[in-house]
């Protein structure tokens, strides 16, 4: 054996520059492969995490036509104790019950359609909390002119501060960020424009019949804090809802779209309202990790505690067929391009074996010729070739460790469109690598594939190898 | 002793389109300590003579028998072991296993016959002092003159104690010097191991050192002298 790796190690370093030319071409295919599936694995882990852990949810239970057809008479009975039972479930991260419809919001002369998504207050600070989001800071007229009367203030900050007229932020932060200011300005300026642009705002008590009005939808309908809406939609059975609610507070939603028409109020306002005593449309379930099998297990379990077949659990790529297939279609197409990449290397080492049978065919028969088994040759081609593949293999592979390593903890930032759109919805505007998983891995294992592939050409000529035959060269 | 008999051997190429009659009932033994030149123009055979005697190739009928054994009862692999534990191979060139040093190269075959490491040792050192190069140890083959790698290959012919050693035109490639010193190694080495050897040729020195001369012509054994009879 030890002879045997001697023969094939030195054989390997016959044709240096034909093996390292070959063996580059693997280190290459390797390095960007991985690289390549980390970045892709890395967005969509980015993206998964950001979309459904604010939105969906990992798992909701639903009504069976709930999803097909989201009406008020497709919700199904709830009870804490069916969420308390959930929640005991291992990786269960937050149980939040919602009733939402859609239902016409008017006030004054001004009507809209709104998105009324009633929540238990205290189950939902684990998930969306909306408390949050609530308008804390909004640049008025009547803030610019206290800032212009407060002195202190440099026209150019003034102009930066004018520019985001009507605008409302839910945090300090925010309101810094989109301002734009020097590090210099901020230190000056920002505690006068906190103190000059800030607003009371309200939140929901546990059974409060009031309502949060999203901040455009607000100014659409022209209600501020103390104001009424009335909201007409249709109720459980076809009934139809009617009901007039004070506005408790607003809030600022990331989204514009979100920002145009939502609404939220308690489950006991939006129960007694549709006259759906005891009903809700859906149960968000949020958990510790999203691998397949935490989510498999989790679902599983909570059906077991579902009594009624019509209410069942649903995975987040089930509530979201669209987004999952567009991130299986796109993993499947950089994929298939890997498959390529790895396709036009492996007539590359092909290539490689092939002219090393034709420059050793001689050299098989005297060697055969003066005793050695096939079955020994055969072993020291094979082991030279699983050393040409494992050469940039293991090159590959190393060398794009420390990349991952540090596009993990300091991903990139993403700039333009892309990057506001991201950051308008609350996420962070970076794109990380993903950890070292399966798919580093399954590198090894295609080189070694492709390696066992291309080996078979030279067996099989060894294995029908004529001693005359190839002495004769 | 008989070391090999040869026993109605005829080997007839079908595949060209006219016949050839390559070896025509040959008949003949050959005995330990033998140093037998087997001669004859060009196409007249030898190659293929020594390539069924050394169990490369099947005759078309005749039987080849090695120390009891017939070689046409033998399957393919036990053919292969066959040939290591009882021929010896020199050929016209590229003897020698490129990536291994001398030392290695007549290592190499006992390494194939499983011998303990040190007499393994001992003896490439014995060998390759024998056959000249023992300052040559470690040199690749591709460092060594012509001359010099059939003496490696004469070392390690030697190497695995065959029965016999089949040498094709081992002086073919080299000039009359080196032929003349590879042809004094070999007898010196018959002398001493009393290993039979058996070399084709067609170079008149060379013949001319030869213990029994063996013409070929057409695939016949047209003489067979022997000139002096083993010691
Ligand atoms: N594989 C083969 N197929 C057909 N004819 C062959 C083959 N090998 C050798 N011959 C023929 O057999 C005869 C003897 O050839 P060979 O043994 O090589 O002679 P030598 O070694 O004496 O020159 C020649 O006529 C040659 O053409
Ligand atoms: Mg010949």
């Amino acid at each position: 054996m030890k002879e045997e790796f001697k023969i094939a190690w030195r054989n390997l370093w016959r044709n240096r520059r034909r093996t390292i030319i070959t063996s580059a071409s693997v280190f290459f295919a390797v390095f960007f492969a991985v690289i390549m599936r980390s970045y892709q694995l890395g967005s969509y882990d980015h993206m998964i995490n950001n979309f459904i852990e604010s939105f969906t949810g990992y798992l909701q239970v639903q009504n069976v036509k709930y999803q097909d057809n989201p009406l008020i008479d497709n919700s199904f009975d709830y009870s804490d104790s069916i969420a308390s039972a959930i929640s005991e479930i291992n990786k269960v991260v937050s149980v939040s019950p919602h009733l939402e419809s859609f239902t016409l919001a008017s006030s004054g002369t001004q009507t809209k359609g709104a998105a009324v998504i009633a929540i238990d207050t205290e189950k939902e600070k684990n998930f969306s909390d909306p408390e949050s989001k609530l308008v804390k800071y909004r640049i008025t007229d009547e803030a610019i002119r206290r800032l212009k009367d407060a002195g202190a203030i440099s026209d150019n900050v003034l102009e930066k501060v004018k520019k985001n007229l009507g605008r409302s932020y839910s945090s300090s932060a925010r309101l810094e960020l989109e301002l734009g200011l020097t590090d210099e300005e901020k230190e000056l300026c920002m505690p006068e424009i906190l103190k000059c642009s800030e607003v009371s705002n309200g939140f929901l008590a546990n059974d409060d019949e009031g309502i949060l009005v999203s901040d455009r939808l607000a100014s659409y309908l022209k209600v501020a804090i103390g104001d009424s809406v009335i909201l007409m939609g249709q109720g459980y059975h076809g009934v139809s809802a009617t009901g007039i609610f004070p506005v408790r507070g607003i809030i600022k939603m990331p989204s514009p779209e979100i920002d145009n028409k939502l609404i939220i109020m308690t489950i006991p306002a939006a129960q007694k309202f549709y006259d759906a005593e005891g009903k809700i449309t859906s149960l968000v379930v949020n958990l510790t990790d999203k691998s397949d099998r935490t989510i498999k297990t989790a679902k599983a379990r909570i059906n077991s505690l579902l009594p009624d077949k019509n209410t069942i659990a649903k995975t987040w790529y089930e509530l979201n067929p669209i987004l999952y297939q567009q991130i299986q279609g796109d993993s499947q197409s950089g994929a298939a391009m890997l498959a390529l990449l790895y396709f036009i290397i492996f007539f590359g080492i092909f290539g490689t074996v092939l002219m090393m049978v034709s420059e050793r065919k001689r050299e098989f028969g005297v060697l055969v010729a003066i005793g050695m088994q096939k079955k020994k040759l055969k072993r020291i081609i094979t082991m030279e070739m699983l050393l040409l593949g494992a050469i940039g293999l293991v090159c590959g592979l190393l060398a794009s460790v420390p990349l991952i390593l540090y596009f993990y903890y300091y991903p990139i930032m993403l700039k333009g469109e892309l990057a506001n759109m991201m950051e308008d919805w609350g996420w962070d505007a970076v794109m990380p690598t993903a950890w070292f998983g399966p798919y580093f891995y399954w590198q090894a294992v295609i080189v070694v594939l492709m390696v066992v592939l291309a080996t078979i050409y030279p067996l099989r000529k060894i294995g029908k190898l004529k001693e005359i035959e190839a002495l004769k060269g | 002793m008989k070391v090999l008999e040869l026993k109605n051997v005829n080997k007839i190429y079908n595949s060209t389109e006219v016949k050839v009659h390559a070896v025509n009932d040959v008949t003949m033994d050959f005995v330990e300590a033998e140093f037998a030149a087997i001669v004859g123009p060009s196409g007249s055979g030898k190659t293929t003579l020594l390539n069924l005697i050394g169990g490369l190739d099947m005759p078309t009928s005749g039987e080849i028998i090695i120390g009891g054994t017939n070689l046409s009862k033998l399957k393919p692999s036990q053919l292969i072991d066959f040939r290591l534990n009882n021929i010896g191979f020199v050929f016209q060139s590229y003897n020698l296993i490129p990536v291994l040093t001398a030392k290695e190269n007549v290592e190499f075959i006992m390494t194939l016959q499983k011998w303990p490491e040190k007499e393994r040792d001992e003896r490439t050192f014995e060998l390759l002092w024998a056959v000249g190069l023992g300052d040559r140890i470690n040199s690749r083959p591709t460092k060594l003159s012509g001359g010099q790698q059939q003496r490696v290959a004469v070392a390690r012919a030697l190497a695995s104690k065959p029965k016999f050693i089949l040498a094709d035109e081992p002086t073919a490639n080299l000039d009359s010097k080196a032929a003349t010193t590879l042809l004094e190694i070999m007898e010196k080495l018959n002398h001493e191991s009393k290993i039979t050897f058996i070399f084709s040729t067609h170079d008149p020195r060379v013949v001319k050192m030869a213990h029994r001369v063996i013409t070929l012509e057409d695939g016949k054994v047209i003489s067979d002298d022997i000139r002096e009879l083993p010691a």
